[in-house]
């Protein structure tokens, strides 16, 4: 569904990621973990066109993205992103966020987008939210619309990057239990995430990503419980003496 | 504070008999006589008022309490003072606006009769002001957002075009602009009229700033928007306009109501090229009635729209800072 062959970023002189490769199959869940600024986000943002390769190819249901050819506004609709900062609009209501891509980029009919973001809605249990606006919303549930929009999109892939990072304690769980039931659904997904306990739980492979490599890859279990990698080992380490 | 006043007052009048009886003076009455004594002195008109206002309430007070208080007398002397304090300046000023003087300014300048012969041509005149106005803005409002979207475009080229242009254009007086398109244009062979080239030269000036205040208010929103709207399929130019502008609008409402307010009265100065709005015809008026009263009348012209704009713009303001 998505492979990555040996990709590079680099911001100016900085070398964000040094070689990247990885392949994501139909309805797997892969969770990514690694210390900040080891290149998660970026190699997420690479995948739907947000970052631009500096070298290597991405190849989303076979397209290659990185092809200055393709028209990355279509491949984006197959490819759901939720951000860390929710992002949704201000100036829509719940409802209205969910709508608006399929309208204006689908020219999907009214009647039909709104029945559609209803459904969005009342899967990530929001149904009842749907005419307010995202300043009346808490965190969690701004976040859960953020999926709802993104997934009213009928994308192939989702991709999330750290969404429960920048929310209360008591809030994550519900974002991550809506996550865990999309998991379940067959949804292919691509996490990266702190979250441990859902990476162990929900994820069929771990990446451990480090200075901008991918230096360990395995079950969860195996991964979290017995790390090869010295990097790998230090970091797990260090999480495991907070818990 | 107030106490001190007091004592210091009645050891001060120590002439008046001081009955050793349980008896004290009202401290209404004290403050009247001296507001009454400030009235005339080192606090006109508002001590007169104060003078009058005290000296009331004590005679009522003193009248309530008779065996109690005094300074009956005290009153009184404050509110007579208080009321030749009001009644000497005008006494004054009436003196004064019967000089020669300002009978020549109620003549020349303030003069009644000529103010209403010229207010209905006035008036057609600030027709015309208004219209250019409005007419402008929608201009100003459509070429600033153009200009505005060039300036942060990714293409240098453009976005260096867009850039020298607000440069150049708010480099330059408004007034020097004007000149340079009527006149310029009528050497090119473009005869436009009056009215055409006012418009073109206001919109040409304005749209420099307008797209300033349109940039500013484009990237005041969080790159995170476009970023959410770019995933969900939506390309540059529909993200723009249902996304990011949608926002952005909000924000700059109150600035470019400003920037309509300062169009407005900026209309003036094509009187230069004879667009015949409310200030050109004022000018007119002048000379023709050999009077600067018309002139009073424009000023009021202007005063009519202006303020209660003025009024509209913080409430505007107010509510839009509520729901942000």
């Amino acid at each position: 569904m998505i492979r990555i062959v040996g990709l590079y970023k680099l911001f100016g002189e900085h070398e964000v990621l040094k070689g990247i490769s990885l392949h994501v199959k139909p309805s797997e869940v892969v969770v990514v973990v690694g210390p900040s600024g080891s290149g998660k986000s970026t190699m997420l943002r690479c995948i739907n066109g947000l970052e631009h390769a500096s070298a290597g190819h991405i190849y989303v249901e076979g397209t290659d993205i990185t092809d200055p050819q393709v028209d990355i506004n279509e491949v984006r609709q197959k490819v759901g992103i939720v951000f860390q900062s929710f992002n949704l609009f201000p100036h829509l209501t719940a409802m209205h966020n969910v709508t608006l891509a399929p309208l204006k980029v689908k020219k999907m009919p009214q009647d039909e987008a709104n029945e559609k973001a209803l459904q969005q809605l009342d899967r990530v249990g929001l149904k009842y939210k749907a005419d307010a606006y995202p300043a009346h919303l808490s965190g969690g549930q701004q976040q859960r619309v953020a999926i709802a929009r993104a997934l009213a999109m009928d994308p192939d892939v989702m991709l999330f990057d750290e969404v429960t990072s920048a929310l209360d304690p008591e809030l994550v769980k519900e974002v991550l239990d809506t996550m865990k039931g999309l998991a379940q659904e067959g949804m292919t997904m691509v996490v990266v995430t702190h979250e441990m306990g859902f990476a162990k739980e929900v994820g069929d492979r771990m990446i451990f990503m480090d200075e901008g490599l991918i230096v360990e890859e395995g079950k969860p279990e195996d991964v979290f419980t017995n790390p090869v990698h010295p990097r790998t080992k230090e970091f797990f380490s260090k999480i495991l003496s907070h818990i | 504070m107030k106490r001190r006043t007091h004592n210091g007052e009645e050891t001060g009048e120590s002439l008046a008999p001081e009955p050793r009886i349980q008896v004290r003076r009202c401290r209404k009455a004290t403050a009247s006589l001296v507001f009454g004594i400030g009235a005339l002195s080192f606090l006109p008109g508002i001590g007169a008022v104060l003078a009058i206002v005290y000296g009331a309430l004590a005679k009522r007070e003193i009248k309530r309490d008779e065996l109690e208080l005094r300074g009956s007398k005290w009153a009184t002397a404050g509110i007579t003072l208080g009321i030749l304090g009001i009644v000497l300046p005008l006494v004054a000023l009436g003196l004064y606006l019967s000089s020669d003087k300002v009978r020549a300014l109620f003549k020349e300048f303030i003069n009644l009769r000529i103010l209403k012969e010229s207010m209905p041509y006035l008036l057609r005149g600030l027709l015309v002001t208004i219209k250019l106005a409005v007419v402008s803005e929608v201009c100003i409002l459509f070429f600033g957002l153009f200009v505005a979207l060039i300036r942060i475009s990714r293409i240098k080229v453009l976005r260096a075009v867009a850039a020298v242009y607000i440069d150049v254009i708010r480099g330059m007086p408004l007034l020097l602009q004007i000149f340079i398109i009527y006149f310029g244009l009528g050497y090119l062979g473009l005869n436009l009229s009056r009215f055409t080239a006012g418009v073109l030269a206001l919109t040409i000036c304005y749209a420099a700033y307008e797209a300033e205040i349109f940039r500013a208010g484009i990237e005041s929103i969080h790159k995170g928007q476009m970023e959410a709207a770019r995933s969900l399929g939506m390309g540059y130019l529909k993200s723009m306009r249902y996304v990011v502008l949608p926002q952005a609008v909000r924000r700059v409402i109150p600035p470019l109501s400003n920037e309509f307010i300062a169009l407005l009265k900026d209309t003036a100065l094509l009187a230069v090229i004879s667009v015949p709005e409310v200030f050109q015809r004022g000018r007119e008026l002048m000379g023709f009635k050999a009077n600067v009263t018309p002139l009073i009348g424009v000023a009021i012209c202007y005063l009519i729209i202006t303020l209660p704009l003025m009024r509209v713009v913080q409430y505007v303001e107010k509510s839009l800072s509520k729901t942000d």
